[in-house]
């Protein structure tokens, strides 16, 4: 009986399967079109799933062994299942290879429900509760079916009992398995996340490169959508790439938005897409909620706005765009992007930046820098130090990009230093003056792309201008921007966060370092630094070369957390229950200590509003600037500390 | 004042030497006068002095000349008398006279009214309601036009004006360019008069003046119109003659228009919901603030608009656009007091542009103490609860003489 | 009912770079406009059509922006008013003064004037309007408000008590429509009078003594400086500390 019911049962959830699969991608279609190529991804995704997915997930063992059991056993047991039984090859060899496939599958469901039976509070619940047991059900199921074709057990035996009994079994793990994976079910994320893998939007990402510039709006092409409205404004392979969330919330974990109480959660924003995708409300969703907001009120389709229906401003205004989501997802799902692309629908269309963003948009327009100061003013910080501007000296090694910091008479401390340090190793450098503008950074995370790119070309006009051989920063974020941003409108430069360079100068000996006297220290990871540009080594190597042993926080590195000031999150400002500064200091605080070094200016400000007592907070370049030894009296005049200049 | 007679002999040398500038000033009270009979009539009770003891004293002998016992009054200096009896031709002032009074603002044009108005001229003040202001004759003003008005009334104002200087045909007009009046009656008046005046004016000189143009970027300079709207310290005021005040009538019945904009009176206004940028005194509170609910009864007491610091609006003791600072508003508060706050530098930069900033802090050392004009060390709560109480105490006193005791205030200062 | 709305517009220049912008007060006149009288509300500028900056009001979601085109130094009064009468406006919104030029803040004065219609300056809220009568929140000084009442036609104008402008989005900025018409030019005599020169900037006044004697202008001299560091008081008890900020608010005149 089971030998025509079995292939029946397997074809049926098979062609079911299938359907599933055309309207799946009917689905992922509604999306704008997007330049992928199709068959090459499609080659290349296997080696993206084992290689670079296999990497994210082996952060966590115990997964990434469990994952390797069950999904390895299903796949091998999958095929092998059809061939056998829905094929009828009752081979002996592949009845032992299927027995072997189900068995290594049953180990790993078996950890699979060793998790959920304690489920960690990141993880969806839901039908997700069901999977373990599914995986189960399918991988015994067809243990015991393949034990006749091993020639372990007899023919016929258990009698009809037990054969109705693995028809059920069998029938749960198909319908599962085989067609839940294209029908919304929780193995949607295997057929889904296969897809995503091979069209994956930044296909750079894959095979150890990097991609985290956002992608410029065509601002010429009238019939472009301004960034996302409606979830059908999503090219149509970022809908294929939210649809592969496999909801294990460890963006969730890293969010310090969420973390913070502000509303947003990363895993829920993915899922409320998906729910735009095929419409309904997200009262199925089975995770955690946005902070302070319940589940079960939002709802929506892909031709409906989304902000207000699926999710409401303050939820894409929280995120501070430090990617960690996106560091830690295991299905390397663009959050970040996503974000900017509504934020951009929102800022650009409805002029709806909230709190400060109006303002300090018009000011980046009429000032060229985020806080209205008179552009003459971008070079009082450094009135009495003599630099050297391109406009005079148009050949350099090293272009000084200062940043807005230039006003902000903290990060003129930073400035400083840094000069002090480039004049003691007597580098051939100057600064645009005031001929520099806001690298726009700000105003493309908060969704205006007009006037970042209004800013973006006006600068790589100026740049144009001029010969040198890299451009230094202090600031990370102008880093990032200038780094990776500006390619897409002609500016390719070689572009090093002064960390960089100043371990660059340590390592040729061009600086001549006294030992740091000053306490123990911890190092911020800026997002901008670390996570975007993968820059973890060098500050290190900086502190090191002080004399410094840094004491590491437990989140450090790639998985350091964000001081809460990228993204224009202090502009737009959406209340939490506690501050995001306020928490990473707590983090600097375990460590016992006394100082913490930062290379960027946004963390400093962060950092330096917690209120006291607390670590102090010094910038790598003052540090260094401390540690110098000047050896020729006759540098003796640039080694007076001047007065601050108040801007 | 102590009551021990203290010997000036500067003074009384200056009350022997007529040559001296102060000499009037420091002569005792007149003693004697003839009365309108005929009769010599004598102030007995301005001779001598009270003694140590208490016992009146009387010194014949004349060396006791420059210290009479009412020598505080008498260092009030006498000014000279500036009279025009027969003016050549009229400047016209339109003070604002807030709360009735003149403002220093008012006090600026008057000054530049004089100079304008030279040896010849009358400076001609028209003042619209009912005025409380003593002092037009030291303020610099030769003829007062007193005219009654009520409310917000700036339509019958301008008919008003226009029947002024159908009689007076003053050669200029000058009226501050304030938002307590000035600015719209001035207009106004202009676009009555259909004649170009100068705005924002704050230098005349030699025939021509210069008067801040757009935004602020530019000034505009051209020869002086008749009528100018005068930025606040356009001129420094009147302070060393006295003038007459003489208190003329127009000779015409103004008639009165039928009002077209009807004043329904003022709005109750909560201090505390004023935009900061606006507020011209701010009491703001941060860290070291630990009783919330004492602060904003102090803010109330004082009439101050609340601010906050960053940690205050982080810890959600206050909203958000009450943040001051480089993140938050940027104040133009003339007075800023500072409560528990340290003075981070982003709050620092936001408080730049107030020209007053009060501390009260335990920590001696803090940012914002170096800042503040005036530091008191100490706890917030207990200042505050001082302050209060002295707020109320000096309200109570003043109810009776509030100018006595701001006149002793500016006296001190 | 719906009014017809107009609001007068100009071409702004930021107070810290002088880079043109949509102007503060102009742009808070078209908010106040659009919740009045919403779509229907009708912005026009007379001067240049193609200057970029008068997109900026249409970001504030205007499907159309009127320009009376006009070279720069022309008087923009004639136009407007006879625009404004052909066109059968009820209600002109205004800021109190330009940005650039003169910046007199005389036009909505002379528009009145010359319209005929009674004037409200600095008005913060418009309250209602009922049957042709309009009950309108004036801005006084220090945050305080008086409340008026007018009958329509009337000219109004806001200065920076009246609520904040909505931001400009792009999108409809770039797709907004800016109508020119061609209109008579009277040269505005200003343009031959006066000459515009970088602002100098105006030091604070000092606390002039006036010294007659020797010994006074000695006192002068000798007196400490205004600036410098304050005051500070420290071991006092809280009284005392209140009794000399009190002295210092009192001085100031803001406690009253």
């Amino acid at each position: 009986m089971l030998t025509i019911v079995l292939p029946i049962l397997l074809f049926a959830a098979l062609v079911l399967a299938l359907i599933g699969a055309i309207r799946r991608m009917n689905m992922w279609r509604r999306g704008r079109p997007a330049k992928v190529d199709l068959l090459g991804g499609l080659l290349a995704m296997p080696k993206r799933y084992m290689v670079d997915l296999h990497h994210v997930v082996a952060r966590d063992k115990y997964m990434a062994n469990t994952h390797v059991a069950t999904a390895g056993g299903f796949v091998l047991a999958a095929v092998l299942a059809i061939l056998v039984h829905g094929l009828g090859l009752h081979n002996r060899i592949l009845g032992y290879a299927l027995l072997f496939a189900t068995a290594l599958m049953f180990v790993g469901a078996l950890f699979v429900f060793k998790r959920r039976l304690n489920p960690p509070s990141r993880l969806s619940k839901g039908p997700w509760m069901r999977l373990p047991k599914s995986l189960l059900a399918f991988s015994v199921s067809f243990f015991i079916l393949t034990l006749p074709v091993a020639g372990l057990l007899p023919e016929g035996f258990g009698g009809w009992v037990l054969a109705a009994i693995l028809a059920v079994g069998v029938l749960w793990g198909v319908s599962e398995l085989f067609f839940g994976m294209t029908w919304g079910g929780p193995m949607n994320h295997a057929f889904a996340g296969a897809l995503h893998l091979a069209w994956h939007r930044r296909a750079e990402r894959f095979g150890g490169g990097r991609s985290t510039g956002l992608k410029p709006l065509d601002l010429n092409d009238r019939a472009a959508p301004l960034g996302v409205e409606k979830p059908e404004d999503f090219t149509w392979n970022q809908l294929l790439g939210f649809d592969a969330c496999v909801q294990c919330g460890k963006c969730e974990a890293a969010c310090p938005a969420f973390a913070a109480g502000q509303p947003l959660n990363p895993k829920k924003l993915i899922q409320d897409m998906v729910v735009g995708l095929a419409g309904g409300t997200d009262a199925h969703f089975a995770g955690s909620p946005y902070p302070g907001k319940p589940i079960g009120e939002h709802g929506g389709n892909p031709h409906q706005p989304i902000v207000n229906g699926l999710v409401d401003a303050d939820t894409l205004w929280s995120c501070t765009t430090c990617r960690a989501c996106v560091e830690e997802c295991p299905m390397m799902i663009e959050h970040v992007d996503a974000i900017v692309d509504m934020r951009r629908f929102l800022t650009l269309e409805k002029g709806a930046t909230p709190n400060n963003g109006a303002q300090v948009l018009d000011n980046l327009i009429a000032t060229d820098n985020p806080g209205g100061f008179a552009p003459g003013g971008r070079m009082n910080w450094a009135a009495d130090l003599n630099l050297d501007l391109m406009r005079d000296k148009p050949s350099v090694d090293v272009l000084f990009w200062v940043g807005d910091g230039a006003f902000d008479m903290r990060n003129q401390r930073t400035l400083r230093a840094f000069v002090k340090v480039l004049k003691a190793a007597r580098i051939n450098f100057a600064v645009l003056g005031l001929e520099e503008r806001d690298s726009g950074d700000v105003a493309r995370r908060l969704g205006d792309e007009a006037t970042f790119q209004a800013l973006a070309t006006r600068n790589i006009q100026t740049l144009a201008q001029y010969r040198f051989t890299r451009i230094v920063t202090c600031d990370p974020h102008s880093f990032h921007v200038l780094k990776n941003e500006y390619g897409a409108f002609g500016g390719d430069y070689l572009v090093q966060h002064h960390s960089t360079y100043m371990a660059e100068l340590i390592d040729a000996g061009l600086l001549n370092l006294a030992a740091d006297t000053g306490g123990s220290v911890t190092y911020h990871d800026p997002c901008y630094l670390g996570r975007y540009n993968g820059e973890y080594e060098a500050p290190r190597a900086v502190l090191r070369a002080l004399g410094i042993e840094v004491k590491e926080m437990q989140r450090s590195g790639f998985r350091s957390r964000c001081c809460g000031g990228g993204g224009g999150a202090p502009i737009t400002d959406i209340p939490g229950k506690q501050r995001i500064p306020d928490m990473r200091m707590d983090d600097i605080r375990e460590t016992g200590a006394e100082r913490v070094a930062v290379g960027c200016p946004q963390c400093t400000v962060m950092l330096e509003g917690v209120v006291e007592p607390r670590p102090l907070i010094k910038d790598i370049a003052e540090l260094v600037a401390e540690a110098l030894i000047e050896d020729a009296p006759s540098t003796r005049s640039t080694r007076r500390e001047a007065p601050e200049v108040i801007a | 004042m102590s009551d021990i007679i203290r010997r000036d002999p500067r003074a009384e040398w200056i009350a022997r030497n007529r040559l001296h500038p102060l000499h009037a000033a420091m002569q005792p009270h007149q003693l004697s006068w003839m009365g309108p009979n005929g009769v010599l009539r004598k102030n007995v009770h301005g001779v001598g002095f009270i003694g140590p003891n208490g016992i009146k004293r009387i010194d014949r002998s004349g060396v006791q000349q420059g210290g009479s016992s009412k020598r505080a009054a008498s260092t009030q200096e006498q000014r000279v008398l500036h009279q025009v009896p027969a003016p050549a031709f009229y400047i016209g002032v339109v003070p604002d006279m807030v709360g009735g009074r003149l403002s220093s603002h008012d006090r600026d044009l008057l000054g530049l009214a004089r100079q304008l108005a030279g040896s010849d001229g009358a400076v001609l003040a028209v003042v619209f309601g009912e005025s409380k202001e003593t002092a037009f004759a030291t303020a610099g003003v030769d003829r007062l036009l007193l005219l009654d008005s009520e409310g917000y009334a700036p339509e019958q104002q301008v008919l008003e004006l226009r029947a002024v200087d159908n009689q007076f045909a003053p050669r200029h007009w000058l009226l501050p360019d304030s938002r307590s009046g000035g600015a719209e009656l001035g207009r106004r008046f202009a676009a009555s008069l259909g004649e170009r005046p100068a705005t924002r004016v704050w230098q005349v000189k030699d025939g021509a003046c210069v008067g801040r143009a757009g935004a602020g970027l530019q000034d505009v300079a051209q020869p002086l119109p008749r009528l100018i709207l005068a930025a606040a310290e356009c001129a420094e005021p009147v302070s060393e003659t006295r003038h007459e005040a003489l208190e003329v009538q127009l000779s015409t019945a103004i008639a009165s228009c039928l009002p077209r904009i009807e004043d329904l009176g003022a709005v109750a206004v909560d201090p505390a919901a004023i935009p900061m940028a606006e507020a011209e005194f701010i009491l703001s509170g941060g860290n070291g603030i630990k009783d919330w609910g004492l602060f904003h009864k102090a803010a109330v007491a004082l009439g101050a608009t609340e601010g906050a610091s960053r940690v205050a609006v982080d810890d959600g003791f206050m909203a958000r656009e009450r943040q001051v600072g480089a993140s938050g508003v940027w104040v133009t508060a003339r007075v800023y007091v500072a409560v528990g706050i340290s003075g981070a530098i982003q709050h620092l930069q936001g408080i730049g542009a107030c020209d007053k900033v009060v501390a009260i802090n335990l920590d001696p050392g803090c940012d914002m103490i170096k800042r503040a004009d005036l530091s008191v060390i100490g706890d917030g709560t207990a200042v505050l609860e001082a302050l209060i109480v002295a707020v109320d105490n000096w309200r109570n006193a003043s109810s009776g003489g509030a100018g006595l005791l701001a006149n002793q205030a500016t006296r001190s200062a | 009912m719906s009014i017809a709305t107009v609001a007068l517009v100009s071409i702004g220049a930021h107070p810290a770079s002088g880079r043109a912008r949509r102007a503060e007060q102009d742009a808070r006149a078209v908010e106040l406009g659009l919740e009045l009288a919403g779509d229907n509300l009708h912005v026009l500028h007379a001067g240049n059509p193609h200057e970029p900056a008068l997109r900026a009001y249409l970001g504030m979601g205007l499907d159309e922006l009127h320009v009376l085109e006009q070279p720069d130094g022309a008087d923009v009064v004639p136009v407007l008013r006879d625009y404004i009468r052909e066109a059968g406006v009820q209600l002109v919104l205004t800021g109190s003064q330009a940005e650039t030029g003169e910046g007199s803040g005389m036009l909505p004065y002379l528009l009145a004037e010359q319209l005929g219609w009674p004037l409200l300056v600095g008005v913060a809220q418009i309250e209602s309007i009922h049957s042709g009568v309009a009950q309108v929140l004036q801005a006084l000084p220090r945050g305080q408000r008086r409340r008026l009442q007018v009958r329509l036609p009337f000219v109004i104008t806001v200065d920076n008590a009246a609520p904040k402008a909505r931001q400009s989005a792009y999108g409809p900025a770039t797709r907004g429509l800016i109508n020119a018409d061609v209109v008579e030019v009277t040269v505005d005599e200003l343009s031959t009078t006066g000459v515009l020169q970088p602002a100098k900037p105006r030091p604070k006044r000092l606390k002039v003594i006036k010294a007659k004697s020797a010994a006074d202008r000695m006192k002068a001299a000798t007196a400490k400086a205004a600036g410098g560091s304050g005051q500070v008081l420290k071991g006092v008890s809280a009284e005392e500390g209140a009794q000399a900020i009190l002295k210092l608010l009192i001085e100031e005149g803001v406690v009253r």
